[in-house]
């Protein structure tokens, strides 16, 4: 389960990028990769537990939403080991 | 080492951290993440005075990756588009399990050198990369095993205590190579005075590389320049070249840093020269 405020973009701020990266719509902004592992739930990080952006709008998530956002991806694996 | 390694004019040896695993081309366009782009940065930094690489693996998107064909990859572009230049991986991985740890330690062949953490370090808000001496000593059993010389990464004084501890445990080849952090957070404060009492305090016979974040790279290589030491630069430290310039590249900061260390009468090491310094 992906942090309800992930999602991947070409394009925003003014700045493009060939791969669709890691955006954050809560903090509005493309995020650090190491901060996109989190996002994602990868290795041994969580969103719900290691991000400071999602603990902070976790008010805002309704229960629906927290189910994943899988569908505002854009094909993205949310499970990437090494 | 000291100043009188500073006097006797041995060659200094340039690290170039291209890419780094925590931030991407959300912060410089100019960051390598692609093996190709690691492998041009790599080639650029050889040829402005660099004769070692550090170097982490990236997906597509930037996003990170440990596994030992990323590096394969990264590591064949190296070798094509540089001349000799020293290859090493990170094993670093904030949140990554032991065994992705070790990932980058097998490729074939294995790198040179490779970096080992010597204990936790805080990350965000709520997340510690723990690196704990389990896992520091199995990583340095595998190096030991493939022939790769690890660079101990010191990021505070009580890390100092691990790497006296770690000589405890193992045998390490000779010399012992680890590099000062200074910066923020849970690393060293980047003051002249920590920088002094921090190379009185390694290992006897160590030789020591100077690693300043941010604002703090310039000034804390070239004190490392000036005690005898050994020097990072690159973007992963330091995405900066002047206040609110962005560098351009990897090898305008070593150009820099390879500059400076001319003027203070410091002969730049060629990766050969590495070689017999490091023992390599």
């Amino acid at each position: 389960m992906t942090c309800p405020f992930l999602e991947y973009r070409s394009e925003a701020n003014n700045r493009q990028f060939d791969e669709p990266r890691a955006y954050c719509g809560a903090a509005e902004q493309f995020v650090q990769p190491m901060r996109a592992d989190i996002c994602n739930n990868r290795y041994d990080l969580a969103h719900d537990e290691h991000c400071e952006i999602y603990l902070e709008h976790a008010d805002e998530v309704s229960a629906g939403n927290e189910n994943g956002n899988e569908t505002e991806n854009t094909g993205q694996s949310a499970g990437d080991g090494a | 080492m000291s100043y009188e390694n500073y006097l006797a004019g041995e060659p200094v040896i340039i690290t170039a951290a291209l890419t780094g695993g925590v931030q991407g081309k959300e912060a410089t366009p100019h960051l390598p993440e692609t093996p190709e782009e690691i492998g041009k940065a790599a080639a650029e930094a050889e040829e402005a005075g660099a004769s070692v690489v550090h170097v982490h693996a990236r997906k597509d998107n930037g996003e990170r990756t440990f596994a030992t064909e990323r590096f394969q990859e990264i590591d064949d572009e190296i070798r094509r588009q540089a001349d000799d230049v020293i290859i090493q991986h990170s094993t670093g991985g904030t949140g990554a399990s032991d065994e992705d740890r070790h990932l980058p330690l097998r490729t074939d062949p294995a790198p040179e050198m490779a970096s080992l953490d010597m204990g936790p370090m805080n990350r965000y808000d709520h997340l510690t990369s723990e690196n704990t001496r389990g896992l520091v000593d199995s990583l340095h059993e595998e190096m030991v095993e493939r022939g790769i010389k690890p660079e101990l990464e010191i990021f505070n004084d009580g890390h100092m205590n691990e790497t006296y501890g770690l000589l405890e445990r193992r045998d390490l080849a000779e010399p012992v190579y680890g590099t000062l952090i200074f910066g923020p957070g849970t690393l060293t404060p980047p003051k002249p005075r920590n920088f002094i009492n921090a190379i009185d305090n390694l290992p006897e016979g160590a030789q020591f590389n100077t690693l300043g974040f941010g604002r703090h790279q310039l000034p804390f290589v070239t004190m490392g320049i000036l005690f005898g030491g050994h020097v990072r630069v690159g973007l992963e430290d330091n995405i900066y070249y002047e206040r609110g310039e962005l560098a351009t590249s990897n090898a305008q900061l070593v150009e820099r840093v390879a500059r400076i260390a001319d003027e203070l009468g410091r002969e730049v090491a060629t990766p050969s020269q590495a070689r017999d310094i490091l023992n390599l």
